[in-house]
């Protein structure tokens, strides 16, 4: 497979390359702008989880040039600088790095919330819904801190076997709650974005950054575990109908007729964990297992004695009758 | 509420479910192993048997069992019951199983107890447990009761990634936390001032710069090590970490996994690690790697647990596999690799080529011409003969079979062959076969009757000499038994031979990739009906430039059957005949099972061969019936066992291109080699199988892309079918005759699997798998199912025809034979045969002008196949393929001669977005034709009807002549389209109704269902317009309705069971049952599974007393049944 395969198989990772966006979740972003006008009227914007950071890209266009404008982008990672935008490196679940966020937002709260983070996955299923509720949860705890009342929340979901707890999670705060997938998400993926509108918090709430927003559980008592009232909410696609299907592979020359060219990657990752564990590897620097006869080669006359096998061997390798080793071969 | 009971039924409940497994725990001589909210309880003694003893059932709801601590018993008496605390996710429950006599016993559990948040580790502190919480918290709960007696979170907040608890009391508690910021906190709950007050970290530890996924302690050394997303382990030197202030030092950094590492566990004197890589590692404290174990497929190791007492190692992986590894392995098993100490003044001359005669006899010929002989036994050399007719060029090789029959042959470069037997060398008997250089000598063995020695010489001719001794063994014949002639070639000389049972045919590899087959006794051979094939001058082209005068010498007879360029241009390395199969090994690092059917060599069948392993070089049986594979990967020879998967031998020789051989007999394995002008030699003890275990084979290695079951095979009494657990597990109603689905699943780890799900035992037997994909496979489809013997014989068993499709536009056919077999586990054997395959990128390839043409995309996905298969009155007409592709397009193949034959036959871009689903069905009506019609749907959530009779019809308008010839037909426009959903549709199906309808039904990745009817009208036939117009039906909508919440996710499985049912499965993982028939389809109930991530589901029914099965497959597979 060559290097333009990735630019087949997938047009969204195709444009986001041509058109200088770190990432294909631009796309993502633009079209939840289309169906929802996110960005309207907003000056002052958190996005959590934003390495490499398209969406910061898109916010600094859309937002950051205005004036009194601001936009604080936060991210486990390190990640490029972009003018207009404050980052801050640190850990959203983390009591300090909130603290630093909602610093920024002291007297003057934020019009929207946006939160793409997702956890490197694990492959186990349960535990990464868990850690992606968890970012979730995180950034509604922040949200509640620095959002204004109405104020708007977009993060990301993966929909999984108990999404519906971060739905009526999300219901005590907003007055709407969306589930919104981009024509640029896979259908393929199981992620999505609950879209809050409204921000309104239940009488009396009290922000509390110290305890963590815990996921609610299935109420035994309404059978919300496998009843017909689970909290779903509407399903809303966003991406006009031109907008380029994410799942189908396209020929390498679009149809508006452009030339294609292929352009390396944008902002390749900026040390990634596993960066000297690939430069030993590469090196042939990883440790390996001591082959038996790396020990040292043993001389004919030193071979030595086998030790005595024990009883379990025959127990897990059956033994089958000795197929005539000693019987003579071939008479005429 | 009032109709309850209306609403309550069908119950679906879960009988068999396979996923990876994510805790593992020895307790005494017992394993505990959890499979979804199941614990699975292995017994491990020597005296009984490696098995599974109990499965107990749902200890978890609908959490996943993570993990699992015993509580210590201060008498000491695990051996006869065992209070077990089992967790995963925020679920924690205690069960007591007594275990004394072999008899295993639930004596109590208690409730299912929900936490506030994720349980990383628990610790039995007397009769209480505390737990370590997702967000750094601890809880101190009483799990007898369900309460919770103390809280403490941390001051530092975040969330966790992994957590250790060390202490036997609350007093002493100490937590270790991984934080998603990578660094340790140590703390120590019971400082809390007061219940709820937060705890400051004692220590923090900065490191590793990924996650720590795991983490394990020594208190007896003050050891403590961390597995991360780094690829690295660490060893800490810690202390007694329930002492506050102590000093933590990194004393180890350990690299050799080559993806995350999941799981690690100190040991006394070993560290164990395992990960995303799928390889165990044992280290020793100082950090050398002593041992490596890979075996496991997929995404990882999830789980390690280790008997120290017997030094096993058991692996729990993403395949649902369970292994058992010895911790010493190797130790008594390899004797290593010794120089035989060749060189000497005695002995002149440098080492050219070396053989085994046995396991212990070396054979080694020098650039002196002296043929030299070591017995392992007297571990001395010995010269045989010296012939300087042999001193430039000289080919070696010992005959097959336990010692080598006492036989070994040289060869020379000018044509002449020596017969020697070693133990009387005086006896060799010399044949002057060729006027030119000899290219390759083999041997071929049939049982202890028939042994032959086949000779490659100039221009493609194989001289064949039969070789037989004197009844005294002092003497041998050499006769030349007749000529074969291989089919030209640069390289042309035959490279391997065997016997094909019972010995009318040889079977050949040449150094063109091919295998031929030859007649055994071209005297005896009349070729049926074919004529026969002695090669002309016109066929045999003198590319050996062969003496014009001995032409009828020269030319000899051509193979009946070949498979040319089977093996690519590296050349074919092995042929072995085993069990009514032909197995082919090649340079090209592939392997293939082919079968002889009729004197031909048929269509072959891939077999999955060891990564990196790009040189195959032979492939043996070996005792235990299993099979495993010879092979160089770079500087190291391989033994490695396809059914294990793994590497039972490396032998870093330098690589296969000096002179080896390879000899296995029961006592022991041996590799020789030439390396530094001397012989080596690598033995094992005890033959080429290790004594690792599979305790459980695993399934795909990756998610599970579609599940299609094709049929039933019923057993008689005399299969009865061994059942894995006691007696008392057994439900009622499970004897009886064996009823045992025949389910097929493919994945993206590119196999398809033949799987066995018997109704009476709840267990899973993998029968085959197919590995001819290069790329993940998606979508399977079934068709002509029918019994071994035909419609007239009802003897048991099944066959069918399968077309998989998947990534690269790769499209396979193949046959399957299901029928009894009482020696095997399963019962069954299932014989599977390639019969065709289709690229869409070859097939432009292949086309003359297609430099005017669009180039097909390579990329381009299959994503769901339908077979239609029209009336039988079209004879050679087989079925079509309709298939949904990535690229936009429905394309249709059309299968001729029962699946050999492949091909396009018409495409449509209609739906210009990538197809998710294709679905067919038939429309029939009184005094009509019967339709056939196919239904697409797409991302965009739309659902578009062909009338594929119609379009078939001979010079029919419908389908567009092609823009060039050799392109596919153009398939018109649709019939219907609905706009059904909003976004994609990832499920569909129709049920024909009782008015002459069809329900419709369709699920969609936004989580609705959409149903119709849709009715198929014909337009009244108007004398008027004559013959030439064709009556085209009308489709169109009676009833539709949307059910816009349905699940919470993609909807990835339906079926329309009765006009009045119908059930659906969905990402959100809830099986729901929907009543039809009387306007909205309503909410009847829903079951939450356990399989993440289901792609597809099957349903069928079995037998009035079984009810329903419902097969969903996704990151696992989950087997559900319901009564109706
Ligand atoms: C899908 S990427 C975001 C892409 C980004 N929106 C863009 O457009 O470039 C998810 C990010 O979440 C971040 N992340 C995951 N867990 C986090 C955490 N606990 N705190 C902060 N960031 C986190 C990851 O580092 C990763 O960069």
């Amino acid at each position: 497979m060559g290097r333009t395969s990735k630019d087949k198989r997938d047009v969204y990772y195709r444009l986001a390359k041509e058109n200088g966006w770190r990432a294909r979740s631009a796309f993502k972003l633009l079209q939840l702008d289309e169906e929802f006008q996110l960005f309207q009227g907003v000056k002052r914007v958190v996005d959590l989880c934003a390495a490499p950071g398209s969406w910061s890209q898109v916010l600094s266009q859309k937002v950051g040039g205005q004036t009194n404008g601001q936009v604080v982008a936060v991210d486990l990672q390190a990640m490029a600088p972009l003018p207009g935008v404050i980052q801050i490196q640190g850990d959203i679940t983390q009591l300090s790095t909130a603290k630093e966020i909602i610093q920024h937002f002291e007297g003057c709260p934020a019009d929207l919330v946006v939160c793409d983070g997702a956890p490197d996955v694990t492959g186990l299923h349960d535990v990464d819904e868990y850690m992606q509720a968890q970012l979730l949860l995180a950034a509604l705890n922040i949200a509640t801190h620095v959002l204004k009342l109405g104020g708007c929340f977009v993060a990301k979901i993966f929909r999984g076997r108990d999404v519906t707890l971060l739905y009526s999670q999300l219901r005590v705060f907003f007055s709407s709650v969306l589930c919104a997938k981009p024509k640029s998400s896979r259908n393929s993926s199981i992620e999505a974005f609950a879209v809050c509108q409204g921000y309104d918090p239940p009488e009396g709430f009290i922000p509390d950054l110290t305890r963590p927003l815990l996921d609610h559980s299935y109420d035994s008592d309404f059978n919300q575990l496998d009843g017909p009232t689970r909290v779903i909410v509407p399903f809303v696609t966003c991406g006009d109908l031109s907008a380029y299907d994410s799942d189908r592979s396209y020929p390498l020359n679009l149809e508006d007729g452009s030339e294609y060219k292929y352009t390396p990657p944008t902002q390749p990752p900026i040390s990634p964990p596993y960066q000297e564990a690939c430069r030993l590897k590469k090196n042939g620097q990883l440790a390996k297992e001591l082959l038996p006869q790396e020990c040292s080669i043993n001389r004919v006359d030193k071979l030595p004695q086998p030790l005595i096998v024990p009883q379990c061997h025959t127990l897990l390798a059956p033994k089958v009758g000795d197929t005539g080793r000693n019987s003579s071969p071939l008479t005429h | 509420m009032e109709a309850l009971g209306d609403f309550v039924w069908p119950r679906a409940t879960s009988e068999l479910i396979l996923l990876p497994v994510t805790g593992l725990e020895c307790v005494g001589d017992r394993l505990l192993a959890g499979e979804g909210p199941d614990l699975l309880v292995y017994n491990l003694d020597f005296g009984g048997h490696l098995r599974m003893v109990k499965r107990v059932q749902n200890l978890l709801g609908h959490f996943l069992i993570h993990g699992f601590r015993v509580r210590p018993e201060p008498k000491g008496d695990l051996d006869s019951e065992a209070m077990v605390a089992v967790f995963g996710s925020k679920g924690l429950r205690i069960v007591k199983i007594s275990w004394g006599q072999s008899h295993l016993r639930e004596l109590w559990r208690s409730g299912l107890w929900n936490m506030s948040d994720w349980i990383w580790d628990v610790r039995w502190l007397e009769g209480n447990v505390a737990l370590a919480l997702g967000h750094n918290s601890v809880v101190l709960y009483d799990p007898v009761i369900g309460c919770m007696l103390q809280d403490v979170p941390c001051t530092d907040r975040c969330t966790l990634s992994s957590a250790c608890l060390i202490g036997d009391t609350w007093k002493e508690l100490t937590i270790v936390a991984g934080a998603v910021s990578n660094q340790l906190l140590v703390w120590y709950p019971a400082t809390a001032l007061t219940d709820n007050k937060p705890v400051a970290p004692d220590r923090r530890v900065s490191g590793h710069v990924g996650v720590i996924f795991s983490m394990s302690y020594l208190e007896s050394k003050g050891l403590l090590a961390t597995a991360s997303e780094d690829r690295s382990v660490r060893i800490w030197k810690v202390g007694d970490l329930r002492v506050p202030g102590g000093r933590v030092q990194n004393i180890g950094h350990c690299f050799g996994h080559s993806a995350r590492v999941w799981q690690v566990k100190l040991l006394e004197n070993y560290l164990i690690s395992a990960g995303e890589d799928c390889v165990c590692l044992v280290w020793s404290h100082e950090g050398e790697i002593l041992q490596a174990f890979r075996g496991h497929q997929g995404r990882g190791i999830r789980a390690i647990a280790a008997h120290e007492r017997q030094a096993w190692v058991i692996t729990g992986g993403d395949d649902s596999g369970i292994r058992l590894w010895h911790l010493v392995g190797r130790g008594y098993q390899g004797l290593g690799v010794s120089a035989l100490c060749f060189k000497s003044p005695s002995r002149p001359g440098a080492l050219k080529a070396v053989t085994l005669a046995g396991s212990w006899r070396v054979l080694a010929v020098t650039d002196a011409g002296a043929l030299y002989l070591y017995d392992m036994e007297v571990k001395c050399w010995e010269q045989l003969l010296e012939d300087n007719r042999f001193q430039s060029y000289s080919l070696l090789e010992a005959a097959p079979g336990p010692e080598g029959f006492g036989l070994c042959a040289l060869a020379n470069g000018e044509g002449l062959v020596k017969v020697v037997p070693i133990n009387t060398p005086t006896a060799a008997v010399d044949q002057n076969l060729f006027s030119g250089k000899v290219h390759s000598l083999s041997w071929a063995l049939r049982g202890y009757e028939e042994l032959l020695l086949l000779a490659s010489g100039p221009g493609g001719v194989v001289a064949c000499l039969e070789i037989s001794a004197a009844p005294t063994g002092k003497a041998i014949f050499v006769k030349e038994r007749c000529r074969y002639l291989l089919p030209p070639s640069k390289q042309r000389w035959h490279t391997c031979s065997a016997f094909l049972p019972p010995g009318d045919f040889l079977v050949c590899g040449d150094r063109r990739g091919s295998v031929l087959l030859f007649p055994a006794r071209p005297s005896l051979f009349k070729s049926p009906g074919v004529g026969s094939k002695a090669i002309t001058e016109a066929e045999a082209p003198a590319a050996g430039g062969g003496s014009g005068a001995s032409e009828n010498v020269a030319t000899g007879l051509g193979p009946v059957s070949a498979l040319h360029s089977l093996h690519g241009k590296q050349g074919v390395t092995s042929v072995t005949c085993h069990g009514g199969y032909v197995y082919s090994t090649g340079r090209d690092g592939s392997y293939y099972q082919l079968f002889v059917h009729g004197g031909q060599l048929q269509p072959v069948l891939r077999q999955k061969s060891c990564r990196g392993m790009n040189w195959i070089a032979g492939l043996r049986m070996v005792p235990d019936g299993s099979m495993v594979i010879l092979g160089f990967h770079a500087n190291e020879f391989i033994v490695w066992s396809p059914r294990s998967h793994e590497k039972l031998h490396i032998v870093n020789c330098g690589g296969g291109h000096r002179s080896w051989a390879f000899s296995d007999t029961e006592a022991a394995m041996a590799f020789a080699y030439l390396k530094d002008g001397d012989v080596m030699l690598y033995r094992a003890l005890g033959g080429c199988t290790r004594p690792n275990v599979i305790l459980r084979e695993g399934l795909h290695g990756r998610e599970i892309t579609c599940v299609k079951r094709v049929g039933t095979v019923t057993l008689g009494p005399e299969f009865e079918v061994p059942s894995l657990e006691l007696p008392d597990y057994l439900e009622p109603g499970s004897e009886g005759p064996g009823l045992i689905d025949i389910v097929l699943t493919c994945s993206e780890d590119t196999t398809v699997c033949v799987l066995a799900l018997p109704t009476t035992t709840g267990s899973a037997h993998a029968l085959t798998a197919v590995c001819n994909h290069i790329s993940s496979v998606r979508a399977l489809a079934v068709w002509g199912i029918g019994s071994p013997g035909g419609p007239q014989d009802p003897r048991p068993g099944l066959t069918a025809q399968v077309v998989s499709a998947g990534g690269r536009a790769e499209m396979h056919c193949f046959s399957l034979m299901v029928t009894p077999d009482a020696s095997a586990p399963s019962r069954l054997a299932c014989h599977v045969m390639h019969l065709s395959s289709h690229r869409l990128d070859e097939y432009w390839g292949r086309q003359r002008n297609r430099h005017r043409m669009v180039k097909v995309d390579p990329e381009t996905r299959y994503m769901s196949l339908a077979i239609c298969e029209f009336d039988s009155d079209k004879p050679g007409y087989g079925p079509l393929v309709a298939a949904a592709c990535s690229d936009g397009a429905v394309r249709l193949f059309l299968l001729q001669d029962s699946g050999r034959i492949l091909h396009l036959l018409a495409e449509t871009f209609h739906h210009k977005r990538c197809v998710l689903k294709v679905h067919s069905f038939t429309h029939e009506a009184p005094n009509q034709r019967r339709r056939l019609i196919l239904c697409s749907a797409a991302t965009d959530g739309t659902l578009a009807f062909w009338d594929l009779t119609t379009a078939m019809d001979r010079g029919s308008t419908t389908l567009g002549s092609p823009a060039h010839p050799g392109l596919p037909y153009q398939l018109g426009s649709p019939c219907l389209t609905v706009q059904a959903h909003s976004c994609g549709v990832n499920s569909l199906h129709t049920l024909p109704t009782p008015e002459g309808h069809h329900l419709v039904a369709s699920g969609s990745e936004d989580g609705s269902l959409h149903v119709f009817i849709l009715a198929v009208k014909m337009p009244e036939a108007q004398e008027a317009d004559g013959e030439a117009e064709q009556l085209v039906p009308q489709l169109c909508v009676l009833e539709e309705y949307s059910v816009p919440c349905a699940h919470a996710a993609h909807v990835t499985g339906l079926k329309i069971l009765s006009p009045s049912l119908m059930v659906s499965a969905s990402i959100d993982q809830r099986l729901t049952f929907w009543r039809l028939g009387r306007g909205e389809p309503t909410f009847m109930n829903s079951t939450v599974y356990h399989v993440p991530d289901v792609a597809d589901m099957d349903c069928w029914p079995v037998s009035p007393e079984f009810g329903h099965r419902c097969a969903l497959g996704g990151q696992g597979l989950e087997v559900y049944n319901w009564y109706d």
